[in-house]
């Protein structure tokens, strides 16, 4: 079987994998690189739970492959906000307005919202429903995630 | 595990079908390995239509050549016509100033296309050598005029973007080419007017109409374009316009138009919609663009 | 939120509600992000797809392309040549191939047994025909196409009502008319109530295949450990560990299932999905195996909401008064039972709503199709039904000329009236109270936004069982122990969907024991270490484990109360638990939860308690149609104002509002979330969603044309709920995770006939259905 090595630049690490040329950004984050904060849920680039940041900017993990990755910066859920350091404001107004049932749309949804909040910091509620049309949830009728993306950007102080 | 001798044999296929990966750093990287792989190589642009095909087991490319390297310049305009370059990105195209103030259409459009991860990685020129009949920039880029530019083994050369679309997923391009770019008519004080139907937010036009009128002396010349109603976009014809263009902002003429061009379609029926109810989406959406462009009730729609 | 206070004449089940000194709640009622919260919106929690074992290999499944037909022959060759191929299994490997549900409880269903995979016969498109496992999931899909099957096509049947006809073909040899099974409901003299009926409204309502479509789909892993078969999957139902045991051929000792966190389950994960499959290639290669069901597999195959074909007959007086209701309900269970004769129970069961019907005559029948197999999905049947039984209301509204609530008023139940099974309800009926408030909630109506739409408003009011039926004599466990540092250890077999079923646990004994809620760990949904709570499925959860708990936690404390009120000199009934410590009510003196501890291990008392709860039980008598059913309801109305678009038929929903009766809201956050959550998924059941087939074969499986909801379909949603203080469940809770997906379909159908003068009778409303109803409807 024919792989290639790539260096992935994850996190602000650099991470050296082998891959088939199909192997999507995707299985390789989640199944190589064990990072349970990127997950499959479509292939169809249609549902969002495979959100990543590329340069920036949110991205869906399955529709690209990881040779194509290379000499890009991809950032995760991880990557935004370290789990082992403390929340994010926009994770904390997720907390406070139960925005999360299942929970496996939402590092997606936080994602999508905070590269949002970076360039529309005035955003009003249908500007983030917009916004987050991408990232499908079935649990919450994204009412508590819009709640929570608004209070987030219209936060007194908040560093957004 | 059972194994019948009567059986058909395994059907003939090479069991690790994985792609090549090229990457090209410019178009004539990109002309030349089309060349190389003949007819089994595929363009991976922005990949949100292609990728997902790949993933679900539907399509087999010998091998993939990756665009994404090659830079692409903002939209600028250059000796009177909009230039955008093949691989901007869906993002860049809606917020370009160049965009917003000569494809104002364009840039309203654009911001339809699917979600904002398919706009952060989908291109301009992707979308247009994709040729989906119910896609948004197909149909504005029609409705909008110019020229499709394509650079194949022969050099560069362009293509009037009516001759483009040929039918379902098809363009003109011939093997070998790729689509670098547009240059588009610019709007200048054109009225337009965009509207897409969709039986659920971000999804594909069920039925798109977009309408854009030049002012003129007397009539406005005035194009109309439909999606999601054929095998690929379609520009209606002049004479279907007629009534609507003889009395603009009339309400019934507008109507008679909208119904005729509405009973001139043969769409499809799918998971969606009716060919039926394509029909009447049509008239209805045309006639209310039609007044709305056509009367005084301001510019854009 | 708002107290009613609660009628004289309940009785609950006395130890359910809050003792005298618990009525000062201090975590209950509140709304705390829980540990698997905080771990969601971290990134942190693991799933069933992100394990990941040393050796691990990608199972797949190969699927049937035909939706009825014979199997001549399977070719695995091909497939097994290709590099990195492991093994490929099929019918013939599988030690015991059949998986048998007894659905109704042995009440008369007709018994087939569904083959793990087909082996002489396949009865739907996408029913699994062989299993391949790879050493990648690339090659595993790769191999799975190399599989070569070979079919003769038979005769198939695609809708339930074809099914019945006297030609049909038989899907199953063992039903010579297709039908899973008969439920009857009756009393009363019915054809006098017609015969004399100044009214008698009768319609057809139709509703569609819909997927639970949640975000994760079907997963786990599986390996052997100890000389265990464990898997570890996303499944509602732990306790299918002990079909899978019968599937091996082992004995249930030998298998082990571990339910990790769902990413969404909503019915779906209530059957098996991967777990016979990944035991099976456990057992044959003695290596770890992940199965990940593609998210177009899911909506291929995965079970669905059974499409409901509901013929209503109801008897009125010309003052508006119900007399007699006589339904025929029909239900596609696709090519398998499953959970069908529960679900048509339910639906039956629920037939005349929250209504009171002198003369009922209901027949619910299981219906087998070449269909997808349909099973459980939030709302199980009686979400089907509110949409005929509220529509009745409004049409014997309309044609009496009387007022939509007026006529309701006039039927609706009180406590102590009967449902159709001839059972009383025993708990508050809030039935009107829901109803005010939620077409209060609606405000000032809106005017229609341009030429050619119009605007209406709508509501329907439903009552959705928690618990199962109880003829299953339904019980849960649970452990609660506490630790030598005052932490709380909490060990239960729920397994949790994401509505917080562990969460709630550690609330409850909170708020009994005042353990800080940072100080409870809990373990959930393992065969092996914790205790049976039956599965996650019936909103049975929080009135089933929180009663265990809460009872647990009870007798925990009032353990340990001697030890403490020795140790502090007070009398017990002095003793106020919170924040880690037990204090006298004086607030003088304290012990801290690790000095109890302590003092209790001198003493010689077990800080340990294993409780079970048993739900009330009772019995239904299939032949007469009357007896027993559910423990409880819980009532709920929903409003909404709708745009229609007169030329396209665009339906919008411009505002919604929801109200129910939940007895007493222990996280209201939580509740809230429910509330909504359903009522996004029923707006979606109800206007976009539909698992389209033609002959069997779906016409689509891409979550692209899957039509859920996105943020920008679907209006704010505005949410009261009552506290009655009525309800069986801890501190009488009512459920409320399947309560709400009930009322939307009627509800909008209800707005948009305000708006249009006609009622739209088939799901969903698409605008081309409102349309003919436009064109075609108008009188």
């Amino acid at each position: 079987m024919i792989r290639t090595q790539v260096t992935l630049r994850v996190n602000g690490d650099d991470r050296e994998v082998w891959v088939r040329n199909d192997r999507t950004l995707l299985d390789v984050l989640h199944d190589d690189l064990g990072m349970p904060d990127v997950r499959y849920g479509c292939a169809e680039g249609v549902c969002g739970t495979c959100t990543v940041l590329m340069d920036g900017e949110p991205v869906s993990a399955c529709t690209l492959y990881a040779v194509q990755a290379e000499a890009h910066e991809i950032v995760t859920l991880h990557g935004w906000s370290d789990p082992r350091r403390e929340p994010h404001p926009l994770q904390t107004c997720f907390l406070e307005r139960g925005a999360a049932q299942c929970g496996f749309c939402t590092a997606g949804m936080l994602l999508t919202a905070a590269t949002m909040a970076e360039r529309d910091p005035d955003a009003g509620r249908e500007e983030i429903r917009h916004e987050l049309v991408g990232n499908l949830c079935r649990c919450t009728g994204y009412q508590a995630i819009v709640d929570a993306v608004e209070d987030y950007l219209h936060a007194d102080g908040g560093d957004a | 595990m059972t194994m019948r001798q009567d059986l058909p044999p395994p059907a003939d296929r090479d069991p690790a079908r994985i792609f090549e990966y090229q990457r090209a750093e410019t178009w004539a990287d990109a002309v030349e390995l089309l060349g190389i792989w003949d007819d089994e190589a595929k363009i991976l642009a922005g990949g949100q239509s292609l990728v997902p095909m790949l993933n679900l087991r539907l399509t087999y490319p010998g091998a993939l050549i990756d665009v994404n390297p090659i830079p692409a310049a903002e939209p600028r305009v250059e000796d009177g016509r909009l230039v955008i370059d093949a691989n901007t990105r869906h993002r860049a195209v809606a917020a370009a100033p160049a965009v917003r103030a000569h494809a104002p259409m364009l840039a309203h459009a654009v911001s339809f296309v699917g979600n904002v991860r398919v706009r952060n990685r989908g291109t301009f020129g992707g979308s247009l050598a994709h040729a989906d009949p119910t896609a948004e920039i197909a149909a504005v880029a029609l409705a909008t005029g110019g020229d499709i530019v394509v650079l194949g083994p022969g050099g560069e050369r362009t293509i009037p973007v009516d001759d483009f679309f040929v039918t379902y997923l098809t363009t003109a391009l011939e093997p070998g080419d790729v689509v670098t770019g547009a240059r588009l008519r610019t709007a200048e004080n054109a009225r337009w007017g965009f509207h897409e139907v969709v039986r659920r937010y971000s999804d594909f036009a069920t039925v798109s109409v977009s309408a854009l009128a030049r002012p003129t002396g007397g009539r406005p010349d005035l194009r109309l374009v439909l999606g999601g109603v054929a095998d690929r976009p379609v520009v209606v014809d002049r004479e279907l316009l007629g009534p609507a263009l003889d009395a603009p902002g009339d309400p019934v003429r507008a109507r008679e138009s909208a119904e005729a061009i509405a009973a001139s379609l043969d769409p499809a029926t799918d998971l969606h919609a009716t060919a039926g109810y394509r029909r009447r989406l049509v008239a209805v959406h045309t006639r209310r663009l039609l007044q709305r462009v056509l009367g005084d009730e301001g510019g854009a729609a | 939120m708002t107290i009613v206070e609660p009628t004289e004449a309940f009785d609950p089940d006395a130890e359910s509600g809050p003792q005298e000194r618990e009525k000062d709640f201090r975590v209950v009622g509140r709304s705390p992000a829980h540990h698997d919260f905080v771990n969601k919106v971290r990134g942190t929690l693991l799933y069933a797809a992100d394990w990941s074992l040393p050796g691990m290999i990608h199972g797949r499944l190969v699927r049937a392309d035909r939706a009825s037909a014979r199997i001549a022959g399977i070719d695995t060759t091909a497939a097994e040549r290709l590099e990195g191929v492991v093994c490929v299994l099929t019918a013939e490997d599988v030690p015991y191939n059949a998986i048998v549900e007894h659905a109704s409880g042995g009440l008369g269903e007709v018994i087939v047994e569904q083959p793990v995979l087909a082996a002489d016969r396949v009865r739907y498109v996408g029913e699994p025909v062989a299993i391949v496992a790879a050493a990648d999931p690339e090659t595993a899909a790769e191999a799975a196409d190399l599989v070569e099957v070979a079919y003769e096509p038979l005769p198939g049947v695609f809708s339930a009502e074809d099914a019945l006809k006297p030609d049909a073909p038989r899907v199953h040899d063992e039903s010579q008319d297709n039908v899973l099974i008969n439920w009857r409901f009756v009393r009363g003299d019915v054809d006098a109530a017609f015969a004399d009926a100044d009214v008698v409204i009768e319609n057809t309502y139709r509703s569609q295949h819909v997927d639970h479509a949640y975000l994760e789909t079907e997963a786990g892993v599986g390996w052997i450990e100890n000389d265990v078969v464990t898997l570890r999957v996303s499944t509602q139902v732990i306790e299918h560990a002990a079909e899978v045991a019968a599937i091996l051929g082992l004995p249930q000792s030998q298998v082990r299932v571990i339910a990790s966190y769902m990413g969404g389950g909503f019915g779906g994960k209530e059957d098996m999905t991967v777990e016979p499959y990944i035991a099976l290639l456990v057992s044959r290669t003695r290596r770890p195996v992940r199965m990940i069901w593609s998210r177009q597999e899911s909506i291929q195959a995965s079970t669905k909401r059974h499409p409901f074909t509901m013929r209503y007959r109801t008897a009125a007086t010309k003052d508006g008064v119900i007399t007699g209701i006589e339904a025929d309900i029909i239900g596609d269970a696709g090519a398998y039972p499953t959970l069908s004769a529960r679900v048509l129970f339910a639906g039956g069961a629920l037939s005349i709503g929250p209504y009171r019907v002198p003369a009922v005559r209901v027949r619910s029948r299981a219906v087998f199709t070449n269909n997808v197999p349909s099973s459980a999905f939030r709302g199980f049947g009686a979400m089907q039904v509110t949409f005929p039984y509220e529509s009745q209301m409004d049409a014997l509204a309309k044609e009496l000329g009387m007022g939509r609530e007026e006529v309701r008023d006039l039927n609706h139940i009180e406590k102590g009236d009967l449902t159709a099974a001839g059972e009383p309800v025993t708990t508050a009926v809030l039935v009107r109270e829901t109803r005010e408030r939620a077409l209060e909630m609606l405000g000032e109506p809106s005017r229609p936004g341009g030429p050619g739409k119009v605007v209406g408003r709508g509501f329907a009011s439903g009552m959705q069982p928690y618990g199962r039926s109880i003829w299953f004599r339904d019980q849960a466990a649970a452990w609660v122990t506490l630790q030598a540092d005052g932490t709380l250890l909490i060990r239960s077999g729920v397994t949790d969907l994401g509505a917080g079923q562990a969460a709630s646990l550690c609330q409850i004994a909170s708020e009994i024991l005042g353990v800080p809620l940072a100080d409870i760990s809990v373990y959930i949904g393992d065969t092996a270490l914790t205790p049976p709570a039956g599965g996650t499925f019936a909103t049975r959860q929080l009135y089933m484990s929180g009663n265990a708990i809460l009872r647990a936690a009870r007798k925990l404390r009032d353990r340990l109360a001697p030890v403490a009120a020795k140790e502090l000199g007070v009398p017990e009934d002095a003793l106020v638990w919170a924040d880690g410590m037990v204090r006298a009510a004086s607030g003088e003196t304290g012990i801290s939860l690790p000095e109890l501890v302590r003092a209790a291990g001198t003493a010689r008392v077990d800080t340990s308690v294993l409780n079970t709860f048993h739900a009330r039980s009772g019995v239904f008598d299939p032949e007469a149609g009357q007896g027993h059913t559910f423990p409880d309801y819980t009532f709920g109305t929903h409003a909404a104002e709708v745009e229609v678009d007169t030329d396209t038929g665009d339906v919008r929903v411009l505002k919604y509002a929801a109200c129910h009766d939940v007895g007493r809201a222990i996280n209201p956050v939580r509740v809230q979330g429910q509330i909504i959550g359903a009522a996004a998924q029923g707006l979606g059941y109800a206007l976009t969603e539909d698992c389209a087939a033609e002959d069997g074969q779906p016409m689509s499986s891409l979550f692209a044309d899957y039509l859920i909801p996105t943020a920008m379909d679907l209006p704010d949603i505005s949410v009261a709920f009552l506290e009655s203080g009525e309800g069986r469940g801890p501190l009488n809770a009512r459920g409320i995770g399947e309560p709400p997906i009930g009322p939307p379909a009627a509800t909008v159908a209800s707005a948009i006939e305000d708006a249009i003068g006609v009622r739209p009778q088939a799901l969903p409303i698409t605008p081309e259905r409102v349309l003919d109803l436009l064109e075609g409807g108008r009188s």
